[in-house]
Formats: structure tokens, sequence, C-alpha cells
């Protein structure tokens, strides 16, 4: 049986979250719960690591819609990394990748985040 | 492949996520979130909301069901019913200068709160809600395909609104059966308690008499694993199983010396009697007006007043004769002073398979024993009793009592002929 979840880790002053499998609306609001208590503690700074998304559907996509506008909202920065071509198509597509910031890893998303460059 | 396809293959998926989420078996705002969360996702909108339109008597009202993103969105909202939002047909852009304001005031709030575009919601062309979006989070405005589709998807949320307000409606009328339902049944009982307080009241000593009954059938029911139905059922047979003695004289019936013949011939009318009136009454309950009959016939033959046996008895009319002998051995009477619960419980063990039936003793034993050691958390019979008793001495009795009546029986000597009481 699968089982899906948001990995959470904390390198230096920049939240790293990733999320697993399916980004559907039981991972997405576990997403959206872990971003929002993220922001409340007063960190501003998240990057979203796909590297073990598989796919995402439309209440996904709402989801990280409503995430970025939070994070737009405090005036934070959020980078993603290791995205999948197949989501990146679909980001693509939509129109949403030139609203993203996408590196190929995680540490260059951080670097980026800490040479303040985003 | 193409953008265009690439964006038709989403939709279609899109649309395949919107009917997972009508069919399945979450709870209304979860699923209702989930729609619109499908909604957003499909044409980038940042933020959201589902209205609720429900018709009251003289005016409607919409009521937020789900949201993302707005903070403070107008709540519940009154709607006139010649409201021009009611006749909404399809999406409407919201203009900044005001001229849709009189279509209806929370256009305006709608407006203000960054609210780029409302979707009437409609039924079978009823007005059952509305949607509202934000403008697309890429800035970019929305086509007239999206327009399109928002209309068709808006469709599909309006059935699940339907079915919202159907289940809704259906859930408060049961409510509504279930209360009256209860008030009845409550009425019905107290009715019936007066009724059999009223029997009772004929005879000084014999008060009460059927409401100790009537707990003693339902101790024994449930120990027997009857349904809560059926042990109401037996409560009323206990409650009006004298209820023929209305007829009987007065003068028969508080007599202080022994009966003659005659007399006694009288008496034994009673079950016919009660028969008689409770069988004008059609209870819900097919046996209560057999078992009211029966409750002084005998598993030997020799009851009355149709001498059934061991193989015709109901269990309920044995359970009922059983409550009725052990009451009427527990309380005083002119002519005897009441026995003390050693000797009742001896009592009807001695007439074991002559006048009671042995899975009623062990039944009434077991839950007797249970009351004692606190098992229970309604006791029926204890708190029925006005005697004094050891609670060591009784438990071990009866435990001995249940282990003895779980052997083979056999049937002997002259007291077959005998009656307990009753």
């Amino acid at each position: 049986l699968k089982t899906f979840k948001v990995v959470s880790q904390l390198v230096d002053d920049v939240v790293v979250l990733s999320p697993e499998g399916y980004l559907n609306n039981i991972i997405g609001e576990e997403l959206n719960r872990e971003c929002r208590s993220t922001l409340r503690n007063g960190r501003k700074n998240i990057v979203l690591d796909f590297d073990r998304l598989e796919i995402i559907n439309s209440i996904g996509i709402s989801i990280l819609l409503g995430i970025l506008s939070d994070i737009k909202e405090v005036q934070g920065t959020i980078c993603f990394s290791n995205m999948p071509k197949l989501i990146g198509d679909t980001f693509d597509m939509l129109g949403l990748k030139e609203h993203m910031c996408v590196f190929p890893s995680t540490e260059d998303a951080i670097e980026h985040i800490k040479a303040g460059q985003v | 492949m193409r953008n265009e396809t690439r964006r038709l293959v989403y939709n279609i998926q899109a649309l395949s996520d919107l009917s997972n989420e009508i069919a399945s078996s979450k709870d209304f705002k979860q699923q209702i979130r989930s729609v619109l969360h499908v909604i957003m996702g499909t044409f980038l909108a940042h933020k959201g909301a589902i209205y609720l339109y429900e018709n009251e008597s003289a005016a409607g009202s919409l009521t937020p069901v789900a949201k993302q993103g707005f903070g403070r969105l107008p709540g519940k909202h009154r709607v006139r019913p010649d409201s021009a939002l009611l006749a909404l047909e399809g999406p409407l852009r919201l203009q900044d200068d005001g001229t849709q304001d009189d279509v209806h005031p929370i256009i305006g709030k709608f407006r203000d709160k960054g609210v780029d575009t409302v979707v009437p919601l409609r039924y079978r062309d009823k007005f059952n809600g509305l949607l509202t979006l934000s403008e697309k989070f890429t800035g970019e405005p929305y086509s007239v395909d999206d327009m399109e589709l928002i209309k068709a998807v808006g469709n599909q949320i309006a059935i699940t609104l339907h079915n919202h307000t159907l289940f809704m409606e259906l859930s408060e009328k049961l409510e509504e059966n279930r209360k009256l339902y209860e008030e009845m049944r409550v009425i019905y009982h107290e009715t019936v308690q007066a009724f059999a307080a009223a029997i009772d009241a004929k005879d000084p000593y014999t008060r009460d008499h059927s409401h100790r009954v009537a707990r003693y059938v339902v101790a024994i029911a449930r120990e027997l694993g009857w349904s809560e139905n059926d042990v109401e059922g037996l409560y009323l047979a206990g409650l009006l199983h004298d209820v023929g003695k209305i007829v009987i004289s007065d003068a028969i019936l508080k007599k202080q010396r022994s009966l003659n013949k005659a007399e006694i011939m009288e008496i034994k009318r009673h079950p016919s009697l009660s028969y008689d009136i409770l069988s004008k009454i059609n209870f819900p309950w097919r046996d209560l007006v057999q078992t009211v009959k029966h409750h002084h016939e005998r598993p030997d033959g020799k009851g009355y007043p149709d001498h059934m046996d061991d193989h015709n008895l109901s269990i309920g009319a044995r359970i009922l004769s059983l409550a009725d002998a052990f009451d009427a051995m527990t309380t005083s009477r002119p002519y005897r002073k009441k026995m003390d619960l050693k000797a009742a419980i001896e009592e009807l063990v001695r007439y074991n398979h002559l006048q009671f039936d042995p899975q009623i003793i062990t039944a009434f034993c077991h839950a007797l024993e249970k009351e004692i050691k606190g098992e229970l958390p309604e006791p029926n019979i204890i708190p029925q009793l006005n005697v004094d008793f050891d609670p060591a001495v009784i438990t071990t009795m009866l435990e001995t009592i249940r282990l003895e009546l779980a052997e083979p029986f056999e049937l002997g000597g002259g007291m077959r002929t005998r009656t307990a009481a009753g």
C-alpha cells in the first residue's frame, strides 16, 4: 500500500518541504498546513522539493496557487526544485512557470535564496 | 503535443476530478471544498467561494459554504424574490464603475473583496447558488472558452448544492418525525402507566403491582437477549396484565377473608377479561394481548384460562407469569405476610417445570445476581424490592440455582399441583 506524506526540513533559514506521490487534496492540504505553519513561525523562505512528487491534479494546482499567494502576501520567497518533466510541462502549459522560480536541485534553490537573488 | 491539446487534456482531467469529488462519499463540507479547489485549479483562480441559496418563506438567503483565499467575504445575505441576481443566466464579469450594483447589493461587496467573476448556479433553471472567482493568478483575463466551461461546471456544482439541500430537508423532516414519535411514545407510556396505576389502586394491597411486574419482565427479557422493541412490548404487557380486574367487583378484590369457590372463579376471569379489553386495541406488538391472556398459564397444564402447557405456552407469557408470582410472593396480602427474598426464590425453584419455566427462572436469577453485583447500568429488580436481604447469601444461592437448573430435570412428588402465588 502506497503512503503519501510531506517531509519537512530546515536548512539554515530555509524550510524545505518535500511532498511525495500524488499532489491531490490529501497531500495538498498537508502541504498547505506545513506552509502556513512555516509562515506563522516567522519563516518566509520555502523550497518545494518535487523530487518525490509523481503527479499533480487540479486540486493540487489550486492549493499551490494558494500557497504562492500566501507567500507573496508576506513578501516571502518560494522556489521549486527537482521538478519532474511531466509536472513541469503542466505548469508550463498553464502559464504558471513564468511566475515560479524553478531550480534543478534543492541546493541551487537554497543558494539562490541565501544570495538574495530572488 | 500542442499546447491547446495539452490544455484540453488537462481540462478533461479536471472534469474527471470534479465528477470524482461530486460522486465521493465525503461529507458536504469536504465535498464542496474539493469541488471549489478543482474549479480554481482548472481556471487558475487564486481565490474563490461557493454560496448556497436557500429559499425560505418570504425571502431567500445566500450563505457561503466554501471559500479559498478570500479573507472576509460577505456572510449570510438575504435575497428578495424579485432580485435580479436570481435571474442571472450566465457568468458575470464585475465592472469597477458600479453599474452592476442594481443586480444586488452583494455585488458591490464582492467587487471590493477582489471578486472578478460571479457565476449563477442553476438546477433545472432554478437559482440555487453562486460561484465567485478572483482574477487568474497569471493576471490573464478569463477567455470565452473559460467562460463556457465555467458555466458547464457551474451546472455540476448546482447539482451538488441541490442534493445537499434535499438531504438537509429530508434530515429535518426525519428529525421532526423522530421527535413527534418520541413525544407520542412518552404520552402513550404515561397513559398506560396511569391506567395501570388506576387498576392497582382498586386494591391497596396491590398498589404499584403492575409497575413492579413490568420492571421484572424487562429484567428477564433483557437477560434473555430480547431486542429493546420486544422488551418494550413485554413491559406494556406487564403494565396492563391485570386490566381485567377493573371489571371484578371491589367486594371480591378487597375481601379480607379467604374467597369461596364462586369468588375464586370470578377472580380467575381476569386474564380473559384483560384479553377482551386489550384485543380492541391495535398494539404494535402482535403477541402482547395473548401474553396478557396467558399470564396465569403453567408449563404443567394446570393454569387458566386455556389450560395451555409446556408445548404451546409463549416465552412472553412464561416471563410474565414468573414476574407476577414473584411480586405476589414478595408483597403482603390481607391473608398472609410477604416472603423474604430467599424464601421467594426457593419457591420459584420448588415450582420449576410445574408453574415456572427453568429457562425463565435461570434468567431471573442471573439478572438479579448481576444487579446485586452492580453489573447492570439500569437495575430493574432490586429497586422494586421492599424486603431485606444479605447480598452475599443471595448471590451464592443464585449461583447454585443456576448451576442446578442447568442439569437435566425429572418430574416428581405431589407438589406438582400446588401453586406458588400469583
